[in-house]
């Protein structure tokens, strides 16, 4: 109940004292900030090598190469991202990655980062599907992904603020509630399986729990240097890492379940400053 | 399975009002124009799963049928698509359901060999499919026990999304009441756990009778490390 009052508040309450809503802040130092204030958190401490790790953190070589590829004239029309409309405007980037999902006027419908990152790559620069730059979609070295940390990274230390004024929004934050609770599969799992407790762990890993903020905070972060993989990941490869360890059917990129996933899980974190680019296991 | 939830019938399509103004519309591509804002969650829910052509549905699941079947909910799993534990009324009724269809192996269960036991409970392959597809060929599916049991005392990587298993037969002893109860919980835990995490392994032939027989043995052998 306290929870809930918290998050009525303005964004910028919730956050720890240091933060502000729309203050940019060192991922390093958001980290140490949540290691600090939640000191039993099993989830947050689990790796104390990432943590020593995270100053250094590999996905901050993408950064500068997405920025690079951000700006320069690029795809069949020749043109950059920067008439790319991330919700705050053209080339707008400040705090844009952490108030997605949103719903777009200019395609009638909600969109998640890497759908609207995909659709500007299409409709502004004029590339396909077949092109590597929009098809290929993982890896430290695929555009995708520089584009993404770099545009996630202007947002690092902001609160995550996904709109819900547009019924679209909240009707996609809604369903987006149920996918998470929804049984299915050759194993019966929902999401919260195995993030509906607090400290539960799976093997060798320790769960994030979707009702503490803190902890979903970090767990929604991606982009991260995920060091089993040794390569940048999005939410998006999260979302279908679980959904397949889960036995469901296989997901598909750019499609509206990862959206309204996205859109709840963004929701379940508001108020919690966004590491990014984060480092996980 | 049950198609019991809302199916295609809470759908609001509009004939007019073009809702989808961009060529990459997702609602456009499957099924005319879709108000989302005019369904409750879960239809909409629902229709994301079913209607948008979010999953690789064409796919075939190593149980046999196709991975939309996968994704369509039989009566428990609908049941139990709940924030926390269900209520009296719904636990009954999962209870009742999971009774109704749990099958007794033929000539009743039994304890196989603790030995493949221990290799099937700490097997986490199987069944997955998406964008890497397990196969079934070359490798035997598990039963992913160790992910939410401890099991073995002096195995040291076990989820505890479960409660631990280490000296279960030891307590227990091995008797046949003993022997029905774990069948009938490792088959169909739900007539026992209401909407609980453990998937229904029998149930949803996960696991074969043969499996089943193994792992049991690796539970209630007196032999097993489980109970030493
Ligand atoms: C069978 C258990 C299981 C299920 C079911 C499951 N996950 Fe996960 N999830 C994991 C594991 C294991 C990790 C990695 C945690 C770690 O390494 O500490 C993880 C990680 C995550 C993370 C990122 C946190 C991190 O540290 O990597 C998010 C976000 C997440 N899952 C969301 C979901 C969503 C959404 C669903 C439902 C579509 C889901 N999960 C279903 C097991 C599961
Ligand atoms: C996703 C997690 C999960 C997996 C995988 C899993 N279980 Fe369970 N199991 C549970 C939970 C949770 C319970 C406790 C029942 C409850 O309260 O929901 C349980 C209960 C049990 C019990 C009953 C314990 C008692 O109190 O009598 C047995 C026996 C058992 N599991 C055996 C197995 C075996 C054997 C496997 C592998 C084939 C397995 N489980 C796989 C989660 C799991």
């Amino acid at each position: 109940m306290f929870k809930k009052a918290l998050l009525a508040l303005p964004v910028a309450m919730a956050v720890g004292a240091a933060a502000q809503a729309g203050e940019w802040q060192d991922p390093n130092d958001v980290l140490q900030q949540f290691l600090q204030e939640n000191p039993d958190s099993a989830y947050l401490h689990q790796s104390e090598m990432n943590i020593m790790m995270m100053p250094d953190n590999p996905a901050l070589w993408l950064v500068d190469e997405g920025e690079e590829l951000f700006y320069a004239k690029r795809g069949p029309n020749n043109v950059s991202l920067e008439g790319c409309d991330f919700g705050k405007g053209p080339g707008e980037l400040d705090g844009a990655y952490v108030e997605l999902p949103r719903y777009f006027e200019d395609t009638g419908k909600v969109m998640d980062f890497e759908m609207r990152l995909v659709h500007c790559m299409k409709e502004l620069q004029g590339f396909t599907s077949d092109d590597a730059a929009v098809g290929q979609r993982h890896g430290n070295g695929s555009d995708i992904m520089k584009l993404t940390t770099f545009i996630a990274h202007q947002s690092s230390g902001m609160a995550w603020n996904p709109p819900l004024d547009h019924p679209q929004e909240q009707a996609m934050r809604d369903a987006g509630e149920k996918l998470f609770y929804r049984r299915g599969g050759a194993m019966d799992f929902n999401c919260a399986s195995c993030h509906g407790d607090v400290g539960k762990q799976i093997r060798a890993s320790v769960l994030p729990h979707v009702g503490t903020g803190p902890e979903w905070s970090k767990a929604v972060s991606w982009p991260a240097h995920r060091a089993g993989h040794d390569n940048v990941r999005s939410q998006n490869h999260r979302i279908r890492g679980c959904v397949w360890q889960m036995r469901h059917a296989g997901i598909k990129a750019d499609t509206p379940v990862n959206t309204a996933l996205i859109s709840y899980w963004n929701d379940q974190a508001r108020g919690e400053p966004a590491i990014l680019p984060d480092l996980k296991r | 399975m049950l198609g019991n939830k809302t199916g295609g019938a809470g759908l609001v399509v509009l004939a007019s009002t073009v809702l989808i103004a961009g060529c990459d519309g997702w609602m456009g591509e499957t099924s005319g124009e879709v108000d989302i804002t005019a369904m409750n969650a879960d239809e909409l829910a629902e229709y994301l799963v079913l209607e948008t052509d979010s999953y690789r549905f064409e796919q075939e699941a190593q149980e046999g049928g196709s991975a939309r079947e996968r994704m369509k909910q039989d009566g428990i799993q609908a049941a139990c698509s709940l924030e926390g534990d269900p209520d009296a009324d719904t636990a009954g009724e999962v209870i009742a359901m999971a009774r109704e269809s749990y099958e007794e192996p033929p000539g009743g269960p039994r304890l196989g060999n603790w030995r493949r036991g221990a290799e099937l409970a700490r097997s986490g392959y199987g069944y997955r499919i998406g964008h890497r597809n397990d196969d079934h060929g070359s490798r035997e599916p598990g039963g992913n026990c160790y992910a939410c049991h401890q099991m073995d005392p002096a195995e040291e990587l076990y989820g505890t999304l479960g409660p631990s298993l280490a000296g279960y037969g030891a307590t227990r002893g091995n008797d046949s009441s003993v022997v029905n109860y774990v069948h009938q919980v490792v088959s169909n835990p739900h007539q026992y756990f209401p909407c609980t995490k453990m998937p229904r392994f029998g149930h949803n032939n996960f696991l074969t009778e043969e499996q089943i027989a193994h792992i049991m043995a690796y539970l209630l052998d007196p032999e097993s490390p489980v109970n030493q």
